[in-house]
């Protein structure tokens, strides 16, 4: 039992790892290794199939460490301590784990530290800006943070192209060194880290340097979270007793649930009892552990990063993740052609046994709800909300955030019912050539093709300098009727992201309104008209 | 909850609205709860029983009662109207759902009055629309629905139970037969646009109210639908005479309704 060589604090945490597990010196810094793939964003959404097909990756490193505990897609991260001695050292872990992603066509970096938080940061270091060099060092005496100089990566990190290079290894003891470069802004913690720089603490060195009294003095509990971070170690001390009770929670299916469907409505229900009998001791969770036993009496586990911030409808998301992509792997590995339709609409074999484990137990210091704005769900809605979801998958009820841009189609962010989401583009900001007011009541998601001609049936088009070729007087809107155009005004040109390639445009903006009395939004991209949005 | 929702507290369902309307017995709520303040000031006719959802000011007219609790509101085709007509639910500070809408325009809902921190979207309810119909009239005060198939006569009666044992108030984009109430767009004039310059800055639009029962006379408005700022109000009958323009008479013969005169109007 690999898993059984935590350190004292996780032990503690986790009665069913106590057995066993032989005695170890207090504060041992427990060596985890990250596995950084630039592919996903940190700003993505965390569900959805495009963070599913980060499962590959996960599987590829489940290969070397039973237990990999997902951060969130595009991090993972291993306990490197075990893995490391098998493999022949810390550095062949890394080479041999980036190796096997590389492998599968996927940028990959794995940086080993002293503690998530730095071996998160140890993976991201660009490769070129010192890492490789680090690299070579090896175990050698040489103190890390003068060959890696993390303000140079911060400033350059996104430019520098990822080159194959495994990140760095920090060595053991090494860590709080490591950090002591990088700006506060790393911590990620909202709010605080904005307030630091003001008081002249720029970086995680400057602010280990406080006595650590007075930061939580000072601070609060997000303040001595952020200490212990910058100090290399764990954001929140373990609880320091071991539960009575046993906290875990599980359901079983008789008849064997074939379908993923009641089993991920299930976790809703299991995930809520878990939060409920957490809360009741007052403590949270920072991993939960999802085990699914299937009929043949095969065991499906991963770990979950939680922190206690995720809501009961967002740790059953996270089991359908897990239940789709076994199902996934299963196609791939067993099934032939024939099988996919079949294994899509049931799991094979079923599930006859679910069960959550709330994994190193720590205090709750709960969340201040806004004294304004927050709109308060009550039971009644919640309930109608979740019925909807589970007949129509957790994505389908949706709550909308207003949020800044220039389309009408940017300036709504919408978020699965339980999931809480900022905007993607900031709100209150001009945002100058915005579409002004009033809004229009039909925003196409997808802008929808049109046809515009004038008197002579020739298609209107829009010059460079933007100057109209002829005034507007036929609109097809979406392969539609032709109806007369009776007043129209533009172009507004709109230039966006220039410098970018990839996401610049330029459009040329319309109103028109047509002889039925309805108001157009339409632009002109690369001589087509589209219809954006719809003034019904 | 939600970041951003803060920003709104300040946009209030009805506020602004009743800014633009100018009249003083506005409904008036509490920034961020929704909640309405005293019965007195919103009017005494929509609030003078729990048993109906109260309106935006500027539908007082068209709907002295409110939107009855139980019932079902058909409008004839997806417009703006809609949305005024959800923002009954953000009035009474309630939850409104709106199911079939997938390219709903958020920003014009929220500035009809609609809050959208109190708004469930189901963009497609799929082949069991009912179902999901039936659960969100549970839920929500008010469901605005556009059908994705014409509804079978028992399909409607189902509904149309379900929303009276939960007191909610179903909106339907297009028909329903046994409808307690219908509003629909008559005639409809954009303002501050011409040929080749100007913009869309607000549209004046003829709102016909028909019902059953209590409600059975033929009833129309003009409103601003939008108003310059998005926000719906009354059209103040004008003085001004005959009307120029797309519009027709000067009176309508039908209602005894004076046609406002929209030139006059500062757009913007």
């Amino acid at each position: 039992m690999s898993s059984a060589r935590g350190t004292p604090q996780r032990v503690r945490g986790t009665p069913q790892r106590v057995r066993g597990t032989p005695q170890r010196v207090r504060g041992t810094p427990q060596r985890v290794l990250a596995v950084w793939c630039p592919d996903w964003p940190p700003d993505a959404p965390d569900t959805g199939p495009e963070a599913r097909a980060f499962e590959q990756v996960i599987t590829a490193v489940e290969e070397f460490c039973p237990r990999v505990e997902v951060v969130r897609p595009g991090m993972c991260a291993i306990d490197a301590r075990g893995p490391a001695r098998y493999f022949g050292g810390e550095e062949a872990l890394a080479g041999k784990i980036t190796d096997a992603v590389a492998a599968l066509g996927i940028a990959c970096q794995a940086g080993i530290a002293d503690g998530l938080f730095a071996a998160q940061l140890a993976a991201r270091v660009p490769a070129g800006a010192g890492g490789a060099e680090a690299r070579c060092g090896g175990s050698g005496d040489r103190p890390r943070q003068k060959v890696i100089d993390p303000r140079i990566h911060h400033l350059t990190g996104r430019a520098v192209a990822w080159a194959g290079a495994p990140g760095v290894i920090v060595a053991p003891g090494r860590t709080p060194g490591f950090l002591a470069p990088y700006p506060v802004s790393v911590l990620d913690i909202p709010g605080f880290v904005d307030l630091l720089p003001r008081l002249g603490i720029w970086t995680l060195g400057d602010f280990a340097r406080l006595p650590a009294a007075e930061a939580a003095n000072r601070f609060g509990a997000p303040g001595e979270r952020a200490h212990r971070l910058a100090r290399g170690l764990d954001p929140r001390p373990l609880t320091p007793r071991q539960p009575s009770a046993d906290l875990s929670v599980q359901i079983e299916f008789d008849p064997p649930a074939g379908q993923s469907e009641p089993v991920v409505f299930a976790a809703k229900a299991l995930a809520g009892r878990m939060h409920a009998g957490l809360a009741a001791r007052g403590l949270a969770c920072v991993r939960v552990q999802v085990q699914a036993t299937y009929e043949d009496g095969q065991d499906l586990t991963r770990l979950w990063r939680h922190d206690g911030l995720l809501s009961a409808l967002a740790v059953a998301e996270r089991v359908r993740w897990q239940l789709d992509s076994w199902r996934a792997g299963q196609d791939a590995r067993g099934g032939g052609p024939g099988t996919g339709d079949r294994a899509e609409a049931s799991l094979v074999g079923g599930i006859t046994r679910l069960r959550m484990i709330p994994d190193q137990l720590v205090r709750d210091e709960g969340h201040q709800l806004g004294l304004w704005g927050d709109a308060v769900i009550s039971d009644r809605v919640a309930r109608a909300a979740i019925r909807v979801q589970a007949m129509l998958g957790h994505e389908a009820v949706l709550r909308p955030v207003l949020a800044g841009g220039r389309d009408p189609a940017e300036q709504v962010t919408l978020a699965p019912f339980g999931d809480s989401r900022a905007p993607l583009l900031p709100g209150g900001r001009p945002w100058p050539g915005r579409i002004p007011a009033p809004a229009p009541a039909t925003v196409y998601p997808v802008p929808r093709p049109a046809l515009v001609t004038d008197d002579s049936g020739t298609a209107v088009g829009v010059t460079g300098r933007a100057v109209v070729s002829a005034p507007p007087v036929l609109l097809s809107a979406d392969g539609g009727p032709w109806l007369a155009v009776t007043a129209w005004a533009g172009p507004w040109p709109v230039t966006e992201r220039w410098w970018d390639a990839a996401g610049g445009r330029r459009r040329a903006r319309f109103q028109l309104v047509t002889e039925d009395g309805n108001g157009w939004l339409a632009a002109v991209q690369d001589g087509q008209w589209l219809i954006e949005a719809s003034y019904d | 909850m939600l970041n951003g929702i803060g920003d709104y507290a300040g946009r209030v369902p009805g506020s602004r609205a009743t800014a633009s309307s100018g009249s003083p017995a506005g409904g008036c709520v509490i920034p961020g709860t929704g909640q309405l303040p005293d019965g007195a000031l919103c009017g005494p006719d929509v609030l003078s029983g729990s048993d109906a959802l109260p309106v935006l000011p500027a539908l007082r007219e068209l709907l002295p009662g409110g939107l009855p609790r139980g019932s079902v509101v058909a409008t004839g085709s997806w417009s703006l109207l809609c949305l005024v007509l959800a923002a009954s639910a953000s009035v009474a500070g309630g939850w409104c759902a709106i199911a079939g809408v997938p390219d709903l325009g958020v920003a014009a809902a929220a500035d009809a009055g609609l809050d959208p921190g109190r708004l469930l979207l189901i963009a497609d309810p799929g082949e069991g629309w009912p179902q999901v119909a039936a659960s969100l009239l549970d839920g929500c005060e008010l469901v605005l629905l556009r059908p994705p198939a014409r509804p079978s006569a028992q399909v409607r009666r189902r509904l149309e139970a379900v929303a009276r044992r939960h007191g909610s108030v179903l909106v339907v984009v297009g028909d329903w037969d046994g409808a307690q109430c219908r509003l629909t767009i008559a005639r409809r004039e954009w303002t501050g646009i011409e040929a080749g310059h100007g913009r869309l800055r607000a549209r004046l639009a003829q709102v016909v109210a028909d019902g059953r029962g209590a409600a059975g006379r033929s009833r129309a408005r003009w409103l601003w639908l939008p108003g310059p700022d998005g926000a719906v109000a009354v059209a103040a009958a004008g003085a001004g005479g005959p009307v120029a323009g797309g519009l027709d008479a000067g009176w309508d013969g039908e209602t005894g309704e004076a046609i406002p005169a929209w030139r006059g109007m500062s757009a913007g």
